[in-house]
């Protein structure tokens, strides 16, 4: 019995593993095209026990919005997401996806940016907002 | 024959079959094959490790181990914890899965009745590198299952026919295909699963020397509804197509080392599949070498 055991902690220990595939490697930090025009900015305020700062830009090319984090260093969470949001607290949102400062994130042609006057950052699997951007149109 | 009747016990809630594919994590999956009936002892350990095909390009390396004991000839129980490696073009993910415990109660020779519990060691929200994954990469799905099902015995043949439901729902997948790079997997963010229900018939035939037992068996699995998910608008939708009928086709081939312990391989494939199958159990084939010992 001894011995089955040893081998299965054994086998797990040398199996236990999380490497990078095609999918899921680093990217280069995203720039966003001079030709996009700056349309809202917004400033992350944290919330309560959470520290950091940061911005977020909203860019338009075309009939295309993208948005952009920038300066970014909000505390770092299990499982952050970038919410476009009606309110300031998430309960009703567009799901932009998880954070990460080098990505440009495509907002869906059918959003309406008028009916989404806030970015969250938001811990999904726990539930906790981290921090509130209004957005301010330029 | 009351020892006999430890082992025929014991087979019950610690035979395993390689699931391949449809149910919850195997939980109903595997059930209800018989064990060595010479044995005589009381505990059962067995351990495996399964070779799987997948959907797109992820295969899958899953091993367990079950320690099963029986207290008398009417009850008995067991304890399972599984593990699982997946790998294809979202990287490689190894992590414990699901802790499974299993009482069951035998009536007479013939029924007996099988209950118990499935609870995950994931929120089957495992990424790699900051990337969401699709529970196809996941170890376990992240609910919390009750486990029913009977078992009746008529000459060498086995009946099986069982649930599983989820009671408590704890995943928080994340992943969502719009945002991947692929359209292999449907996304599955805030994943929400129905009911299995199953039915296998196994016929077990023993060579005269008795050193090999083949236990050719038949899986029925029914998804008792469709699966649903939060979308990027933070609504719920229902994955239309993720109900319905799994029909899986499991061969054992089991070699008897000696009195207190046996190998068995054990090969499985689909022959019928669910239209749309998010919870990522889909396999084409799979193939498992498993260690029993009894004590």
């Amino acid at each position: 019995m001894k011995t089955i055991l040893s081998l299965f902690t054994v086998i797990v220990l040398f199996t236990s593993c999380e490497v990078e595939g095609e999918l899921t490697r680093d990217i280069v930090e995203e720039e966003v095209s001079n030709d996009a025009v700056l349309r809202f900015t917004g400033t992350f305020n944290p919330t309560s026990g959470i520290s950091g700062s940061g911005m977020v830009k909203i860019y338009q090319l075309g009939n295309a919005y993208t948005l952009k984090l920038e300066d970014y260093s909000i505390t770092p969470g299990p499982d952050l997401k970038v919410y476009l949001s009606k309110t300031d607290s998430p309960s009703d949102f567009v799901n932009l996806g998880n954070v990460n400062p080098d990505l440009i994130y495509s907002i869906p042609q059918q959003v309406n940016l008028a009916d989404y006057p806030y970015v969250l950052i938001h811990c999904q699997q726990y539930n906790h907002l981290f921090a509130i951007a209004a957005l301010q149109s330029n | 024959m009351k020892k006999i009747a430890f082992i025929g016990w014991l087979s019950i809630i610690g035979g395993s079959t390689v699931y391949a594919q449809g149910c919850s994590d195997a939980g109903v999956c595997s059930i209800g094959n018989s064990f060595d009936k010479e044995n005589s002892s009381k505990n059962l350990i067995e351990t495996g490790s399964i070779y799987g095909v997948g959907e797109a390009d992820v295969t899958y390396l899953s091993s367990y181990l079950t320690y099963s004991r029986a207290f008398n000839d009417k009850w008995a129980l067991s304890a399972k914890f599984t593990y699982s490696i997946a790998d294809g073009s979202f990287g490689t993910r190894g992590q414990f899965g699901d802790a499974y415990l299993i009482s069951n109660y035998k009536f007479n020779k013939k029924w007996s009745l099988l209950s118990g519990f499935k609870f995950p060691f994931t929120t089957a929200n495992a990424k790699i590198n900051g990337y969401s994954l699709p529970l196809d990469y996941q170890a376990s799905l992240g609910t919390f299952d009750l486990i029913l099902a009977t078992n009746y015995n008529y000459a060498q043949w086995d009946f099986n026919l069982g649930v599983q439901i989820p009671v408590f729902n704890n995943n928080k997948n994340s992943y969502f295909a719009e945002y991947s790079g692929t359209d292999d997997f449907p996304s599955t963010n805030l994943f929400e699963r129905k009911s299995d229900a199953l039915f296998r018939t196994t016929y077990t035939y023993q060579t005269p020397n008795k050193k090999f037992t083949f236990k050719p068996n038949v899986l029925f699995l029914y998804h008792l509804g469709e699966d649903s998910y939060e979308n990027i608008f933070s609504e719920r939708e229902t994955i239309e197509g993720s109900d319905g009928l799994t029909i899986n086709g499991n061969l054992i081939t089991s070699y008897t080392l000696n009195s207190k312990s046996s190998l068995e391989l054990s090969l499985a494939t689909p022959f019928v599949v669910r239209e749309i199958r998010p919870d990522g159990l889909t396999r084409a084939f799979t193939a498992g070498l498993i260690y029993k010992v009894s004590f």
